[in-house]
């Protein structure tokens, strides 16, 4: 049972993260990607080719992963400069497809369909993190700096262009912010902390492969943002609570037929979405208060 | 008026939107430390002029200058930052920031996570947010978000973000359309005392009270013309203009 939880409880951790940071740029920028679980999964297989080839470090790993992956997200920065609200959702769902297709092809780096196995253990300081408790308190570690960073940006001039910008793209240009670059950098940013979660979770796991990184994943982490709370702080974290908390809910409902939890999961979260958008359009955590234009 | 003091020159500047002129050869100066206004039916290019003069269009021929330098091609955001401000009819407020946040944001240009200055002009920005506030009398409203401010309010927000952005000059557009009059007279005595300080201002404008108050040159357009450019009892005195401006009403 405790292995259960500990499980639950860094997996629930490692998707905060990357609830937290497509909420950075979904809530404050109005940048509204489905392409966020490619950048985890950039960050999964940069972990796990450097830890295999180079070093499993903690302190060089992340790194490489969050570098590789904000490099990489000036291909998602692009569309965004160009286009606006719906069609660049359409735009990050041509990347989410191309993304998984090079995941799926590129077998020297990403292992194609079977994934990469043995993953090393990730060591802090030489000492191998293999004991579950310590892997938990590493992904807390982690996620909490990330929160505080995202935080900090958030309250700073940055995260007011951010807004600006989210608000009116023309008002922020004329007021001489220069849009493109903001948002480029919160995409890098964005990007760059959501590796941090892949590294975590190829660490975790041992084994990756690109099943964990297809376009159910961004939907799943777009669904997190908006039911915890589009543009708050603890939105993104209420949100993962509730949705990786709730299938496991459902197995210990005994009265529940076991063979058809997928489908009463699926009846739930859908249902849910559907009455939470008509009397709380902000999430749990955002604010009751409708706008009046 | 001396030429020296003209701070922007728009030299036969033309723009088409497919086989429609909506700016059709228009010149005009912008003279510094006066107020310009735009005067015309709707339709007749005004804040088309506004569009191509902040880089939100690029004219198909013509020429912007801007003490003397050509500023055509400039993206609209180094136009903001050499000194050009302007508001919008439809505000454009920064919908669901504080009031605060509104005045603030325009002060802080850099697209960098800090900006430069460190916490002296952190504070100078601060204190300048709150003498703004108190002079558009939505010091109480600090911490309200833009869009649940009250019409007149979101009109004074808007007036106060340009305040912020230490422009040279200003581009109105229909800033006190829809005010009562006691706001009226608050945004009259604004733009006074901002103008008696120096800022140059291009405004945009229908009612006639106001255009009257507080104009210095009255530019009249039509159909992308300009048709007139001078001093406003000249311009509004002249009977073919009245009878394009209000129609049959001049008649």
């Amino acid at each position: 049972m405790l292995a259960y939880i500990l499980n639950l409880a860094t997996l629930i951790c490692i998707n905060a993260v990357l609830a937290i940071t497509l909420n950075f740029i979904m809530g404050y920028a109005g940048i509204f990607s489905i392409a966020h679980a490619i950048f985890f999964g950039v960050g999964a297989y940069a972990a796990a080719y450097f830890s295999m080839h180079v070093s499993a470090s903690l302190f060089l790993a992340v790194p490489v992963s969050m570098l590789v992956a904000g490099l990489l997200s000036l291909v998602l920065a692009l569309p965004a400069l160009r286009v606006r609200g719906e069609y660049f959702v359409a735009a990050s769902l041509g990347l989410q497809v191309l993304g998984v297709t090079v995941f799926s092809e590129w077998k020297s780096v990403t292992g194609g369909l079977g994934g990469v196995i043995g993953i090393p253990p990730v060591e802090l300081f030489g000492h191998a993190i293999t004991d579950p408790v310590q892997f938990l308190l590493l992904t807390l570690g982690c996620l909490l700096p990330i929160l505080l960073i995202t935080n900090i940006l958030l309250r700073s001039s940055f995260g007011r262009n951010l807004k600006a910008i989210r608000d009116s793209e023309s008002a922020a240009h004329a007021f001489g912010k220069n849009v493109a670059a903001i948002k480029t950098l919160s995409v890098v940013i964005s990007s760059a902390l959501a590796a941090v979660a892949g590294a975590l979770y190829a660490f975790y796991l041992g084994f990756i492969n690109v099943e964990s990184f297809m376009l159910d994943t961004s939907v799943l982490l777009m669904a997190m943002v908006i039911i915890g709370g589009t543009g708050t702080l603890l939105g993104p974290i209420v949100g993962t609570v509730l949705l990786m908390l709730l299938p496991s809910l459902f197995s210990y409902m005994w009265f529940l037929p076991q063979t058809e939890i997928g489908a009463i999961q699926q009846i739930a979260y859908g249902s849910a979405m559907v009455l939470l958008m008509i009397f709380r359009p902000s999430g749990i955590v955002g604010s009751r208060k409708r706008s009046n234009g | 008026m001396s030429q020296d003091n003209v701070l922007l020159r728009i030299n036969n500047l033309q723009k088409n939107f497919g086989g429609l002129r909506v700016t059709n050869n228009v010149s005009l100066d912008l003279r510094a430390g006066i107020v310009t206004t735009l005067v015309g039916p709707n339709g007749a290019g005004k804040t088309t002029l506004f569009n191509l003069i902040t880089g939100h269009l690029v004219p198909d021929s013509g020429d912007i200058l801007w003490n003397g330098q050509s500023i055509v091609g400039k993206s609209h955001y180094q136009i903001g930052r050499i000194g050009i401000a302007r508001t919008f009819q439809d505000l454009r407020l920064f919908n669901h920031m504080t009031v605060e946040e509104n005045v603030l944001t325009v002060m802080e240009p850099s697209a960098w996570i800090w900006q430069p200055g460190g916490s002296q002009a952190r504070k100078t920005r601060k204190e300048k947010v709150r003498h703004i506030l108190e002079r558009t009398q939505l010091a109480d409203k600090a911490g309200t978000r833009a869009i649940d401010l009250a019409y007149a309010e979101r009109k004074f927000l808007s007036m106060a973000r340009i305040m912020a952005a230490d422009a040279k000059i200003w581009l109105l557009d229909e800033p006190a359309s829809g005010l009562d009059r006691g706001s009226y007279e608050l945004f009259l005595e604004l733009l006074r005392t901002e103008v008696k300080k120096g800022v140059t201002v291009c405004i945009i404008e229908h009612n006639l009270d106001i255009v009257v108050g507080i104009s210095d040159r009255i530019a009249f357009l039509d159909q992308g013309k300009l048709l007139a450019d001078g001093d406003p009892a000249t311009v509004l005195k002249d009977p073919h203009l009245a009878a394009i401006y209000f129609g049959d009403q001049a008649t």
